[in-house]
């Protein structure tokens, strides 16, 4: 058992900044109002420049509205009373891993493709509960009506 | 037992999702910061729309029900109905090319140019900057990997000297798999041989 662990550890000495960008695929850059990260179980309090990860979902109150960068330099941005989730994100150019899956559970929505598009334009789509919209290098503006 | 529950757990929670597919959506194509327009399609298992002019829409009521024909809005209700989203979008990230004469050693243009890297960072209060060495398609992968990495790791010395924290930066290398320039395998393409800085 000792050694796996001890083989990652060594991995993470060797490339100590990819192992870091490992888990993070962009910032909460700007935040008005009432603005969470929902990671896991728990909620998060957010600061200008909070790094997220694959899987976190932002959420803004009833004042709310909040712009994310992400590593691939897709632009979202949320108007009030809106939840939309990471589900999936790699930026991996050289292994080949490319993707993007945002999933918008309601409010207003602006979406600004980034490289991921550009690279695997098939590979970058946003779920909403109605539909999926592919994206193929442009900017989307999606508003789903509230629960 | 235990994952017959998991299962049955699953089953629900799919069901409440599907239920929630009421909720009526909006989607519209809006002109790229540079005035060029993309293309989206907008589809579910009953069909899809494709949309490639600005400010066209779909609605969709259900995962059910194919998207609506697309429909022409004008600029103003697009931007006033997402006045609120559109007012926060921050500035896309800004990208620096740096070029070396030789190995690791930068090009006076470029070394020039990491003082307009820190004032990006200042000006931004940037806490996330990627710096990304890229190779032509040139000799082997490995070589050309180790080399971009290292140039990689030079910028990122140099961008700490200049006062930015350590910690802010990270490095990491996409080899020959993001040129500049496309071009085929095995072509020297000097413009490819880059180091990239990101300041989100």
């Amino acid at each position: 058992m000792r050694t796996p662990t001890l083989l990652l550890a060594s991995t993470c000495l060797l490339t100590a900044s990819a192992c870091w960008a490992a888990d993070h695929a962009g910032i909460v850059k700007t935040l008005s109002g009432e603005v969470s990260v929902i990671r896991g179980e728990n909620s998060l309090k957010v600061v200008p420049n909070f790094r997220l990860q694959e899987g976190d979902q932002v959420q803004t109150g009833p004042g709310g509205k909040a712009g994310l960068i992400l590593d691939d330099d897709t632009v979202i941005s949320l108007g009030p009373n809106s939840r939309v989730a990471l589900t999936g994100f790699a930026f991996h150019p050289a292994e080949k891993k490319l993707s993007l899956v945002a999933r918008i559970y309601r409010g207003t929505i602006s979406f600004l493709s980034g490289q991921i598009a550009k690279l695997a334009p098939h590979q970058v789509r946003i779920e909403t509960p109605g539909a999926t919209v592919g994206v193929r290098g442009t900017h989307v503006l999606i508003e789903v009506e509230g629960s | 037992m235990v994952h017959v529950l998991r299962a049955a757990f699953l089953v629900l929670i799919v069901a409440l999702f599907t239920a929630c597919a009421g909720n009526k959506t909006l989607v519209t194509l809006a002109p790229d910061p540079d005035g060029k327009v993309g293309a989206i399609d907008v589809g579910n298992e009953a069909g899809s729309v494709a949309i490639a002019s600005a400010y066209q829409s779909t609605t969709v009521s259900d995962s059910t029900k194919r998207p609506e024909a697309p429909v022409q809005l004008t600029r103003e209700a697009v931007e006033k109905r997402f006045a609120d989203a559109l007012s926060i979008q921050p500035k896309q990230p800004v990208h620096f090319l740096l070029y070396f004469d030789k190995d690791t050693t930068l090009s006076a243009a470029s070394s020039k140019l990491l003082n307009d890297v820190v004032k990006a960072v200042g000006e931004r209060q940037a806490e996330d900057i990627s710096v990304i060495g890229h190779t032509d398609t040139l000799g082997s992968a490995q070589y050309n990997n180790e080399l971009s990495r290292r140039r990689a790791q030079a910028v990122r010395d140099l961008l700490v000297e200049r006062g930015i924290p350590a910690h802010n930066i990270r490095v990491t290398s996409h080899g020959k798999e993001n040129p500049l320039i496309p071009t085929s395998d095995n072509v020297y393409e000097p413009r490819n041989r880059r180091v990239e800085v990101d300041v989100r």
